[in-house]
């Protein structure tokens, strides 16, 4: 563009030094010529000037007008007969998603009387449709919905509220905007508009002389200035295209460029352009454009359900957003809005009776601005990788893509509680750092995720980017690959649990040891799980093979390389947290990997869907096997490094989990799911310096905090085909009777139990139960 | 029924009430409300220095026989075991109506739409088969056999000691199977479904 201009200058420049050559003739006849030829130049000139002015109106109003930043949203709350949220937080739900303590019958409020809700929803477009308006109600007892049922609407069994707005992406010049359409908002917004700044709009050609001797009229009258002279038209160019100084240069082209405009688009098209331009306020380093943001920012209500001294407040605004400031100085703003009523009722916008019920309406601006930004920086972050894959930047910040994620408000509110809770009480707090992610267990959807102790900082995303050796966390996937082989081994099969050293072909020793520094001869496979004792589980990996149970690890999701020492059987595999969360995934769901998700659906600006981000299942391990696995997760919790889990958690809340803690308490993990959550947390400094930390006493306390803050239901696996539960007496390695000292009911995979068995009182007998089959035979 | 394996000194009624609570084979889900039970132990703040392994050397598992239940006991050693159970989630009504939308939307050719509906109906009950089979037959509509197959083994993992869910499972992954050219995976499923 302003290569142009300076072609211009030369040109300019050029034709002055042939004037010289030119000055032979005589006095007058020569000024004649020179006022003629300068006044050649100014026409050309000027005319140069319009072509470049045009251009730039033209350019930047043809192509996109607006860079609308895409809208991030949590996953919507369903609500329906049975459906699990606590009276709390459906409470907090409702806050997020914008909603009002109220009447519950204006759309956007809610009563609550107890544990009973009437609510109001405002509709959604939803990618697969549309959820209409719908007044319901409904009961909260036990942190259960019961009584669901629509008052108002179309009846309906599931109903989704409107999902909460959580973050967005934005052009670099920090502009935020929901676009409306001249036809959808109300009609007083546009005629009190121009009631106020602009009364010749439909008239005028761009500039309006007149309006600008009305406006100082009006001004006089009111003792203060209530209108501006300049054009809706003219405010337009001055916010598109122009700088804020004030000079006469720029009253000029602002002058010019409006009749352009005019020239080239109709009015209705200018002043819908308007509407979604205007500048009303500033939230940080995010700029309020718009009038349908604005409604959203000040009153947490969609443009078109404002009340007339809302939309007056608003056209008020225009004069000074940060002046006129409702939140800040409510007094001025009363006025001026006042003032906005009066000239609409002037215009005959108002009849008489309703003015004076609008002016004494008290503002009605919501306390605080119903989205705050970066609530969640950990998970936009995470969003934001997972967006990269598919989408460029540039788009992400312009097209006003709408994204819907799986952030689930609760979830992650109470993984934020538990790191910032737990984490001081721990020995030398101040040097810890702290990662949670939880996920839903049989979707793989990622509902919550914590990147450090203060989750609203957005710095270093531990839940991502903290690389860690695994430890213990490795060992269910070590007894997994070897239950594979029920030929081989069962949960009873006696492992080794005595030292030993191994030497490696270039003469170093490796000597592994269990944390106690114990040894206890033998024990049987699902004791070493539960108990993670070290020797057992090199013994048996060595077995089975290392290659073996890398397969394994790939097959559930390491994508990184995996040392084949034998020091990755206790875990020298480092990953971040949402790569175990990934990996123990397959573990809670029956040995069907699921990937984690952070979006359900991407729609461009018009609801067209983008991307759909479905939920995937692949089975890599046998069901049965993992059954065993899980048995002994389960065991875990109840008698083994994972028991203190229950010093904060109800006994009714059955569990699964692994503890995990690397040398010197680098590093505490715990990874463990109940019937709905899988979560993973993970303790440790961020220079990789030594704790007196484990994973029960680091990591799992913030886990259980997490867990005891959300109503849900237990671990209790279906037992999957080939798999026998037995009485057995492992010491024996027999099975026995269901009362007998020693009896423990283990799974089996089918054909693996044990042959022999024992009666109470320790006499074995071969084929007990072929003998007794062979009487009925 | 009652799957107990090393209650020490429990009572049978505490026993009972909580291996039936959280086991309870053939049983939906146990819900548990927040807070829905009292901690078993009084909360201890968390230790520092908590060895992960024991290292004071387990006592051996005492399990007493039936006929010496103790009636009364210690209250504060909790009975807690590994749980299982025998068949998946029943659906709830809420499910059952975004099936029915699905079904609705398969029939006008809407895959993409009935499988929006059908992923809306597993986030409530991820633990149906009804939903994975679903699942597999709008794929199959939309001709993703490979997703199909899938979710019917999932389905079927979950179909426990149902038989009428197990066959139906077995003969879907038959059609699945069949149609991707795996005549034999296909017959093997078939005679599954004919063993029941």
């Amino acid at each position: 563009m302003w290569l142009r201009y300076n072609r211009g200058m030369s040109k300019s420049s050029s034709s002055r030094k042939k004037s010289p050559k030119s000055r032979s003739g005589n006095q007058k006849s020569g000024f004649w010529r020179f006022m003629f030829r300068a006044g050649a130049l100014g026409l050309v000139l000027l005319a140069g000037w319009m072509v470049y002015l045009d251009a730039v109106v033209t350019s930047r109003f043809e192509g996109r007008r607006f860079e609308v930043p895409s809208r991030v949203y949590a996953r919507p709350l369903e609500l329906y007969d049975g459906a699990s949220v606590s009276a709390g937080s459906l409470v907090r739900e409702l806050e997020l998603s914008g909603y009002r303590p109220g009447d519950g019958v204006r759309a956007g409020t809610y009563q609550r009387n107890g544990g009973r809700f009437v609510i109001s929803t405002r509709g959604f477009l939803f990618p697969d449709g549309e959820e209409a308006r719908r007044r319901l109600s409904l009961v909260v007892s036990g942190d259960r919905v019961s009584s669901f049922s629509v008052l108002a609407g179309p009846s309906a069994a599931i109903v989704r509220l409107e999902p909460a707005r959580i973050g967005g992406i934005y052009p670099a010049h920090r502009e935020d905007r929901v676009l409306v359409q001249l036809e959808e908002v109300p009609e007083l917004l546009p005629q009190g508009l121009m009631a106020v700044e602009d009364r010749r709009f439909y008239d005028h050609f761009g500039v309006a002389p007149l309006s600008i001797a009305r406006a100082m009229l009006a001004n006089i009258k009111a003792g203060g200035i209530v209108q501006g002279g300049s054009t809706l038209t003219q405010q337009l160019v001055k916010n598109f295209f122009l700088s804020r100084e004030q000079t006469l240069v720029r009253k000029g082209n602002e002058a010019l460029m409006s009749i352009l405009l005019e020239l080239h688009y109709d009015k209705d098209d200018i002043l819908e352009t308007y509407l979604n331009e205007v500048y009303l306020g500033q939230a940080g380093t995010r700029s309020i454009h718009g009038f349908g943001l604005a409604s959203q920012f000040y009153f947490g209500e969609s443009l078109k359900d404002l009340a007339p001294h809302q939309l007056a407040l608003l056209i008020g605004m225009v004069k000074g957003p940060s002046y006129y400031n409702p939140r800040r100085h409510p007094e001025r703003a009363t006025s001026r809005r006042n003032l906005v009523l009066d000239e609409m009722a002037e215009a005959g916008l108002l009849a008489e009776p309703e003015l004076a019920k609008q002016k004494s309406r008290p503002l009605g601006v919501s306390a605080k601005p119903s989205f705050t930004e970066n609530r969640y920086p950990a998970y936009i972050d995470l969003v934001h990788r997972h967006l990269a894959r598919d989408y460029q930047q540039e788009d992400l910040q312009s097209e006003g893509l709408r994204i819907f994620t799986t952030l689930d408000p609760a979830v992650q509110h109470a993984s934020e509680t538990a790191v910032s809770k737990t984490l001081p009480k721990l020995a030398n707090a101040d040097e810890l750092e702290a990662a949670l992610v939880v996920t839903a267990k049989d979707t793989g959807e990622v509902l919550a995720l914590v990147g450090g102790k203060d989750p609203q900082f957005a710095g270093f995303n531990r839940a991502v980017d903290a690389h860690r050796p695994m430890g213990s966390l490795i060992k269910p996937f070590v007894y997994l690959t070897a239950l594979e082989q029920p030929d081989r081994y069962t949960l009873i099969t006696p492992v080794k649990d005595q030292a030993f050293t191994l030497e490696f072909d270039d003469g170093r020793l490796w000597q592994p040891k269990n944390f106690d520094k114990e040894e206890r001869g033998e024990v049987p496979l699902h004791l070493a799980l539960s108990k993670s004792y070290n020797l057992p589980a090199v013994r048996v990996g060595l077995d089975i093979g290392i290659p073996n149970v890398q397969q394994t690890l790939r097959d559930f999701g390491v994508t990184t390389p995996i040392s084949d020492y034998p020091s990755m059987l206790l875990g020298s595999v480092s990953l971040a947290p949402v790569d175990v969360a990934q990996l123990y995934q397959g573990l809670a769901t029956g040995g069907f990997n699921t990937p984690l998700r952070t979006i359900r659906e991407v729609t461009d600006a018009d609801n067209e869907p983008l991307s759909r981000y479905n939920l995937k299942v692949d089975q890599v391990a046998d069901p049965a096997a993992v059954h065993l696995v899980q048995y002994a997760m389960q065991e875990t919790m109840q008698e083994g490094t994972g028991r203190s889990a229950y010093y904060t958690l109800p006994d009714q809340l059955t569990l699964a989990g692994k503890t995990g803690t690397t040398d010197d308490g680098r590093d505490a993990w715990f990874a463990g799911f109940s019937g709905d959550l899988l979560a993973v947390a993970w303790v440790g400094r961020d220079d990789n310096g030594p704790t007196v930390l484990t994973g029960a006493s680091g990591a799992l306390p913030v886990w259980s905090s997490m867990m005891s803050q959300i109503p849900q239901h237990g671990f209790s696996p279906v037992m999957p085909d080939g798999v026998q539960y037995h009485w057995v007496d492992a010491e024996a390695q027999a099975l026995t009777g269901e009362g007998c000292a020693n009896a423990r009911l283990v799974p089996f995979i089918t054909g693996s139990e044990p042959v022999m068995s024992t009666d109470c009182n320790g006499n074995i007998g071969r084929q007990i139960r072929s003998w007794f089959e062979g009487l009925f035979q | 029924m009652i799957k107990v394996t090393s209650i020490r000194f429990a009572p049978l009624a505490l026993a009972l009430a909580l291996a039936g609570c959280a086991s309870g084979p053939g049983g939906g889900s146990i819900y548990v409300p927040m807070g829905g039970g009292e901690p078993s132990r009084a909360p201890e703040p968390p230790r520092t220095a908590e060895p992960e392994q024991n290292s004071e050397r387990e006592p051996e598992p005492r399990v007493w026989r039936k006929s010496e239940e103790p009636a009364v006991s210690e209250p504060e050693q909790p009975s807690r075991t590994p749980s299982y159970r025998e068949s998946g989630d029943a659906l709830p009504a809420a499910a059952v109506t975004l099936i029915r939308d699905a079904d609705q939307r398969l029939q006008q050719g809407d895959s993409a739409g009935a499988i929006s509906s059908l992923e809306r109906a597993q986030r409530i009950a991820p633990r149906s088969a009804e939903v994975y089979f679903k699942l597999a037959e709008a794929y199959v509509a939309g001709d993703n056999l490979g997703a199909a197959e899938q979710f019917t083994l999932k389905g079927l993992s979950l179909a426990g000691n149902n038989s009428s869910l197990q066959r139906s499972g077995w003969l879907l992954l038959a059609d699945i199977r069949r149609a991707r050219g795996n005549v034999a995976g296909a017959s093997q499923a078939e005679d599954r479904a004919r063993a029941l």
